[in-house]
């Protein structure tokens, strides 16, 4: 920069008048600021299109981002629960409740995708025999037909906090997944090492630490 | 993948699958695809809510997975696909125009759920109409499933692939950590025929009904319950690319429409109607039709002779614009819709527009001359643009600054010294429309962003309202006094109705505004995606 200086004219190797100064014409300021967030603009915007069609469109997008926040697959974080519930509230809850469940289909899904919650009760105490006892893999299978037909419904129904039990059209539906679940459910109790990591996940899940500890 | 585009990705995942999901999605269009452990460590979310997460993604079609080597399976978010969600209102619309109210609803249905079974859809649907019915008055299964028929025949509706079912001797191996899906391409839009079987039952429920008092909303079925769903397992979506396609053909249609007249354009119509669906949505041309074939094939009442229909098939020819092309002198001339170059004139058609709304009719002046003479000097383009030099420079500079007009050395010796060099101006309409398509999904996230604030700013004021609506509706359900309700319709003050009626007309601005910059994204997409397959 500074060997620039005083040169003037002399620094472009072209003709400075070919792009538009005269000579002897100051030669406009360098920029050294970001160009303004909100520039002005030469012209203004034309109005939006309007009719039948557009405003039906309009009604319909924001009709179905509304629909989609009370699917089941709308997952916002826990924050928004309050402590007290508020009276005027409860005159909301319907509204915003009414719809069904969803269950995947198994079948489509990689099984890895499968919530496996039903080991859980079994991960404390056997942490520390885990890394020993060599037939501790008949007990899990043992302990696993035991407690399977009671667990069953009840860990349909505890097992994701978006459920509700609603008499609604899929519990047909839902009779046929859960044959297919167990069933799945079966396979994966064999698989020793999975069931290791994802109840390291499971339990580990509050602080960060654990949690990388789990993953690796 | 610009970072306008994830951005607006983001925005719309978290728009219509709340946080968390939008976090797992982001993840994966930023890091390409990845194995689950790899995402729930990256992303600190645990490992149930990473699950669910790509569960809703897979279903919505939004994520797809693979499996990779040593039987890790990996998962894949497609970017483009989601910013599909942008345009959902409109196909929703094209829906309803073509196929009336059940259409409407089980194209939304389909985009509400990403997949489901015909079986589910049907029902949905016409549990849907009855509540919107007068009393008594009930939606037949037979009707929708017939609608539903007619979107399958046309290709706006398509099975997903399908699970293959497991071999009888699965026990010998395990199986695989993901299912691998396929389907056999003449399945694609095939009616399982099983459905049939069951409807008839189903009718039977829905007669019952119609009989007595106006079915509840959620009829219990338990002598239903047990019996197995008849097309389990086959699942279909929303093709998007063939809706796609019809945007394409009626835009073609106005094209024609606005340049000729109405006749031509329902020539033009009746050709793309009788090419639809023997022409891949990504082809340049349609297949070569002759007169005769057209001839017959348009619309009855709509009286013209052969003899005019070849001179308006002539003249379309003729046309500069090349929209219709002929291909061979066989059957009466054949003729085909050069549909590539369709698209180009659509979107050189609005890169000029844009010009011209941004820098004024004499820059669109300049954009337009070196569109059409391809390569100009500065000084010819003063000279043919017929603006005084000095502006004209300005012009050419500030388009040259914004990206739409680029610059072309050709030195004519190897010192590439500026005195002895060509600086040729050129538009570069590939880049040109990709650099605006960029700017597109940045104003809309923009205002998305916008409407969020908006939103926001007034949330105790929404908050309040839905309340007092809530209240009001079930005072009135509970037959209260029409000073009660007006007592608490009063809760809401005037100043606060007039913020409320502002907040709302400015949301619906926005909303608009998305909707809008979408069709234009929606040309612009075409064009280079069709560019692009041509190269």
């Amino acid at each position: 920069m500074a060997g620039n200086k005083g040169r003037g004219r002399a620094s472009f190797t072209f003709n400075i008048e070919a792009i538009g100064f005269a000579r002897g014409e100051k030669l406009p300021d360098v920029v050294l600021k970001p160009p303004p967030l909100y520039p002005d603009t030469d012209y203004k915007p034309v109005p939006l299109k309007a009719g039948e069609a557009e405003e039906y469109m309009l009604a319909l997008k924001q009709e179905f981002r509304a629909t989609m926040k009370r699917t089941p697959y709308f997952m916002d974080t826990e924050e928004e629960k309050q402590e007290i519930e508020r009276y005027s509230k409860r005159y909301l809850k319907n509204y915003k409740e009414d719809d069904l469940e969803w269950i995947p289909d198994w079948r489509r899904l990689p099984r890895e995708m499968m919530p496996r919650k039903k080991l859980e009760w079994l991960w404390p105490s056997c942490y520390y025999k885990l890394v020993n006892e060599s037939n501790l893999y008949q007990d899990l299978e043992k302990k696993g037909d035991e407690e399977k037909s009671d667990e069953e419904t009840d860990e349909k129904e505890g097992g994701k906090g978006k459920r509700k039990d609603n008499d609604d059209d899929d519990d047909d539906e839902a009779a046929d997944e859960q044959e297919e679940y167990d069933e799945e459910e079966q396979e994966e109790e064999n698989d020793y090492i999975n069931s290791y990591f994802d109840n390291g996940d499971d339990f580990g899940a509050e602080s960060d630490d654990n949690m990388d500890e789990a993953t690796y | 993948m610009t970072q306008a585009e994830i951005k607006l990705c983001s925005l719309l995942l978290q728009e219509h699958f709340g946080e968390i999901v939008d976090k797992i999605g982001t993840h994966l269009i930023r890091t390409g695809s990845q194995p689950l452990r790899a995402i729930v460590h990256d992303t600190g979310t645990s490992l149930d809510q990473v699950k669910k997460a790509l569960c809703v993604l897979i279903q919505h079609n939004l994520v797809t997975y693979q499996i990779h080597k040593r039987g890790v399976v990996e998962y894949e978010a497609h970017c483009s696909r989601i910013l599909r969600i942008l345009r959902y209102p409109r196909y929703i619309y094209t829906a309803k125009t073509l196929y009336s109210d059940t259409g409407e609803l089980i194209v939304e249905e389909l985009l509400l759920n990403g997949k489901m079974t015909m079986s589910a859809v049907v029902k949905k649907v016409a549990d849907r109409l009855t509540e919107t019915m007068e009393d008594g008055k009930t939606m037949d299964y037979s009707e929708v499933s017939s609608t539903f028929c007619r979107l399958a025949d046309t290709h706006f509706v398509q099975r997903c692939p399908l699970v293959p079912d497991p071999p009888e001797s699965a026990d010998a191996q395990p199986p695989p950590p993901a299912p691998t899906l396929s389907i056999n391409e003449k399945d694609m839009y095939l009616v399982p025929k099983l459905n049939l079987v069951g409807k008839g039952k189903r009718r039977r429920s829905s007669d019952d009904d119609a009989a007595g008092e106006p079915r509840p909303k959620r009829p219990k079925q338990t002598a239903e319950s047990k019996e197995p769903i008849p097309d389990d397992g086959i699942y279909w979506q929303a093709d998007l690319d063939r809706f796609h396609q019809h945007f394409r053909d009626q835009s073609i249609v106005s094209a024609v429409a606005n340049r000729m007249d109405q006749t031509s354009s329902e020539i033009v119509r009746t050709m793309l109607r009788m090419s639809e669906i023997t022409t891949s949505s990504c082809a340049p041309f349609t297949q070569p039709l002759s007169s005769n074939e057209i001839f017959r094939s348009l619309p009855v009442g709509y009286n013209i002779s052969k003899q005019v229909l070849d001179q308006y098939l002539t003249l379309l020819a003729d046309d500069p614009l090349e929209f219709v092309g002929k291909s061979g002198d066989s059957g009466g001339g054949m003729y085909v819709i050069n549909l590539h170059k369709a698209l180009a004139s659509l979107a050189m058609a609005t890169l000029e527009s844009i010009v011209q709304e941004r820098f004024g009719s004499r820059c669109a002046r300049i954009f337009r001359l070196v569109l059409r003479k391809k390569h100009l000097e500065q000084k010819q383009v003063e000279d043919f643009a017929m603006i005084p030099a000095k502006e004209a420079k300005d012009m050419l500079y500030k388009l040259l600054s914004e990206n739409l007009i680029s610059l072309q050395e050709i030195p004519k010796t190897p010192d590439h010294a500026p005195s002895r060099t060509f600086y040729l101006y050129t538009v570069n309409s590939l880049s040109a429309a990709r650099m605006l398509l960029r700017r597109c999904y940045k104003s809309i996230a923009n205002l998305i962003e916008r409407r969020q604030f908006e939103t926001k700013e007034n949330k105790r004021l929404l908050e309040k309202s839905q309340r007092v609506e809530a209240i009001l509706a079930s005072m009135q359900a509970t037959g209260a006094e029409e000073a009660q309700l007006q007592e608490i319709e009063e809760m809401i003050t005037a100043p606060e109705r007039q913020q409320l009626e502002g907040l709302k007309r400015n949301v619906n601005k926005l909303d608009a505004s998305e909707i809008q910059v979408d069709e234009t994204i929606f040309v612009l997409e075409s064009y280079t995606e069709s560019t692009m397959k041509r190269a």
